[in-house]
């Protein structure tokens, strides 16, 4: 090679480490560019495999190959060996947290191609497994956020786990509750039982509700957290739509006695006139002198979100 | 927070120990067996992912000591309709340790290919509740393909199904490919072959001990008196059990909405419509009645039963309902000896199962495990339907009826007084008065005699749900009660007599039309036969 060429690649390389300072996507985009010009006959295809070449290359920006990652996802299951590149980036604690987290996005994307990632699958979900107990948190979360919905044993026994024993905790309490709630068969209603008893903190207990939404057997206790005026009002609200899937005929008693309750809050009489004007027995309300004179009371003097609900109310009941 | 600790229960660690135990010694087979029903305690209260470590790891403890028979519908279950990858795995590795490899063992294991082939994932077989993380020992197509070359010419039948994967561009089956050319070698076989083609007679034939299609004759069949037992239809009617399912044959069939295998509950639904259709093309369909009982009353509330019923084709009248048990799972279970378990009301695990009962809502037939077929649970419910009818439904003898009348006339008319004397002289004169029936045991006789018609008449009109001819019976009985305290009252004893008769009349006639309907006259018997 030439000095003058030399000196003019050089200087290529400086101007585009530059320009991938000032602008990742556009240096990754070029740089993925020139190796797809290279490489590959159909334009998608190439882009991709080009992507993906820039993506798990250690050489390129994190920047760069944040950028690529977004390209590559329909390369990934072409050959085995590209799913490998990936799988490496993600395990690697090396790699900068931010390539990981963007490779497994590009690994999720390509997941959802479900015939194209079938032979991928297994090799995914065990390198999942594996990240799983990553010291990163966030990574750590997101992975045990798609291994829930996979509703993975493997990602149930951690949580699950993490709950029984704080120091072993993956993810805070309320989102591992949160993510054991995607499977009903998952065995976290004693344990989501348990956090409502004594929750270590409220967004704890407004997931453990939400979870045992799910659990036939806790009507009763829903009953009494929507009743309870010193509950927070976003889990009374959660227990009235929980009552709404277990026992309707329930939440039709409970909000009745809300609305006739002039003590009770604003939102909780809002969501117990809802509960009325949708799911409501019509001939027994038709006929509910009491409560549709209270419902004339509160369209007159409640804030907006009751007027409201209350004029919905009184059309559908009173002729 | 701590465990949650069941009284007697051992851990799941303390239950891979004792499977070990038990797997080292081949005395204890059918205490492994035993462990594997769904009803099994060691399920109770746990979580579906903990039942399916327990389950493979009992699997492949069977596989280790070898499968008999008696096995191979739990083996089989997997692979018929198992989604896990785990249990799957490790009921194909179980199925290569039978010792009588059959062309019949072919079609569950290329079902079990097409079923888990989006979902091979690792597994790790090395210890109780491992997973694989990072790599695996095995996954379950590799246990399968395993399986297809231990059938090896016996699999013969699936060889195009088999060269079709291999032609496949991409996919699980392109990565496998050399665990698929070995399958596919091994059932072609070679020169050398050793194993014996499959016989036309050896085909199809699944052991006779797998349990499926069981049947029992009318005097051994189970079940258990729970005719009182409520349960809510999909339109929210209440009925009994024994309002529901007696007086006709019934095909029952077991589901919840929240079961997440679609080749369970979803699929059972959808073929019990079918059911449905197969009995209305032969003519039967209100004389064979249908039903589909959720596992998981709590939470299966009478819309929600009708949602899911409607979105899988059923139809739902008076005769075929989906219905619930709130509170009378547990004598349902044991009525019908179901195969489930739960955690907190929540199934946990569950076999595929249908019945057929009888007209006394007995357990006739039943289709465990394996995926049933259509037109063979059909077959069995038309078969139970031509057996004699039993006995509260039999129509009564002309000869009870008339006893029932002939009481209640004789107490009418019999002579109380010296009065009654002098007036049936009059009647009858002096030379008909030999024919006077006049003893002083008779009375007491025939009001026996009018009260085991009564209740003769009470049984019959429970069995045929028609209760007006007793009804009419029992005033008439007591209007001639009545018509006993004295002279004054003796009118009385008319109206009573034509009560009972109309009464008696009445009864046979609606126990005629019920024999009718349930197949006792002639008009269905010709319809059955038809196609």
């Amino acid at each position: 090679m030439t000095s003058k060429r030399k000196a003019a690649k050089k200087g290529t390389k400086r101007t585009s480490k530059k320009a991938a300072k000032k602008s990742p996507k556009k240096a990754a985009k070029k740089a993925v560019t020139r190796t797809a010009a290279k490489s590959g006959k159909r334009p998608q295809r190439r882009t991709a495999r080009a992507a993906l070449a820039v993506a798990t290359s250690p050489r390129k920006s994190a920047a760069q190959r944040v950028a690529a990652m977004a390209e590559a996802p329909l390369a990934v299951c072409e050959a085995d060996e590209n799913l490998q590149k990936m799988l490496d980036v993600l395990r690697n604690a090396d790699e900068p947290i931010k390539v990981r987290l963007a490779a497994l996005q590009s690994l999720q994307a390509a997941s959802f191609s479900v015939i194209a990632f079938e032979a991928c699958r297994g090799d995914y979900i065990a390198a999942l497994r594996q990240v799983a107990t990553d010291p990163d948190p966030e990574l750590r979360q997101r992975v045990l956020g798609l291994l829930a919905r996979e509703k993975d044993g493997f990602a149930q026994r951690k949580l699950l786990e993490g709950l029984r024993k704080p120091e072993k905790a993956l993810v805070p309490p309320e989102k591992a509750l949160q993510l054991l709630s995607y499977d009903i068969h998952a065995d976290a209603y004693a344990a989501a039982r348990e956090i409502v008893g004594e929750p270590p903190n409220p967004a704890a207990k407004q997931e453990a509700l939400r979870l045992l939404a799910a659990d036939a057997t806790a009507a009763p206790m829903f009953e009494k957290v929507l009743l309870d005026k010193g509950e927070l009002r976003e889990n009374r609200q959660i227990a009235a739509a929980a009552l709404q899937a277990l026992r309707p005929e329930k939440l039709q008693e409970r909000a009745r006695e809300i609305l006739l309750d002039a003590g009770e809050y604003p939102e909780i009489q809002a969501t117990s006139l809802t509960a009325l004007t949708q799911f409501g027995d019509e001939s027994a309300l038709e006929q509910d002198q009491p409560l549709i004179e209270r419902v004339g009371r509160l369209k007159g003097e409640g804030g907006t979100k009751v007027k409201q609900s209350a004029r919905q109310f009184l059309n559908r009941y009173v002729r | 927070m701590r465990e949650l600790a069941i009284p007697g229960r051992p851990s799941e660690e303390e239950l891979g120990e004792r499977v070990d135990a038990l797997a080292g010694d081949p005395e204890s087979r059918r205490e492994l067996r035993d462990l594997l029903r769904e009803e099994h305690p060691i399920y109770e209260g746990r979580g579906a992912a903990a039942v399916v470590r327990m389950r493979g790891w009992i699997l492949l403890a069977l596989g280790r000591i070898g499968l008999e028979d008696a096995d191979l519908p739990f083996v089989l279950e997997e692979l018929d309709a198992g989604t896990d990858a785990y249990l799957v795995a490790a009921a194909a590795r179980a199925l290569r340790a039978y010792p009588r490899p059959g062309p019949v063992l072919a079609p569950f294991v290329m079902r079990a290919l097409a079923n888990i082939r989006y979902r091979d994932e690792p597994v790790c077989f090395g210890g109780y509740g491992e997973y694989a993380v990072g790599g695996g020992d095995t996954t379950p197509v590799l246990e399968l393909l395993a399986a297809l070359a231990w059938l090896g010419p016996h699999a013969r039948e699936s060889l195009p199904e088999l060269e079709s994967l291999r032609a496949e561009r991409g996919g699980t089956f392109r990565k496998r490919a050399a665990e698929l050319e070995r399958a596919l070698t091994a059932i072609r076989g070679d020169a050398n072959e050793r194993a014996p083609a499959p016989s036309v007679d050896a085909c199809c034939v699944l052991p006779g001990s797998l349990g499926y299609g069981s049947r029992w004759g009318s005097r051994s069949r189970r079940g258990e008196p729970i005719g009182a037992l409520r349960l809510e239809d999909q339109a929210g009617e209440w009925a009994t059990f024994g309002e529901l399912f007696r007086g006709h044959p019934s095909i029952v069939a077991f589901f919840y909405t929240r079961c997440d295998n679609p080749l369970k509950c979803s699929l059972t639904v959808s073929k019990l419509g079918r059911v449905q259709k197969l009995l209305e093309s032969r003519g039967v369909d209100e004389l064979i009645h249908t039903a589909a009982i959720t596992y998981d009353p709590a939470f299966d509330l009478a819309e929600r039963m009708r949602g899911y019923g409607q979105n899988r084709g059923l139809r739902m009248d008076a005769a075929h309902r989906v219905l619930r048990a709130p509170e009378g799972m547990g004598a349902l279970s044991r009525h019908f000896a179901l195969g489930v378990n739960f955690v907190g009301s929540l199934v946990n695990r569950h076999r595929i199962e249908i019945f057929v009962l009888d007209r006394e809502g007995r357990v006739a037939a039943a289709f465990e495990r394996i995926h049933w077929d259509e037109r063979e649970v059909v077959a069995r419910a038309v078969e139970v339907l031509e057996e004699s009818e039993p006995s509260p439904a039999t129509p009564p003898k002309p000869g009870s009826q008339l006893l029932a009348s002939l009481a209640a006339l004789g107490i009418a008319f019999f002579p109380k007084c010296p009065i009654c004397w002098a007036a049936y002289l009059g009647a009858f004169g002096i030379a008909g008065l030999s024919q006077v029936p006049y003893s002083p045991w008779l009375l007491p006789l025939l009001a026996a005699a009018m009260v085991a018609s009564l209740a003769a008449m009470w049984f019959r009109g429970r069995a045929t749900r028609r209760m007006g001819g007793f009804y009419l019976a029992a005033l008439g009985a007591v209007a001639i009660a009545v018509s006993r305290i004295g002279p004054a009252w003796q009118e009385v004893a008319l109206w009573g007599a034509a009560s009972t008769l109309a009464g008696s009349l009445w009864s046979a006639v609606s126990v005629g039309k019920a024999g009718l309907r349930n197949g006792r006259g002639s008009p269905w018997r010709a319809r059955l036969s038809s196609p």
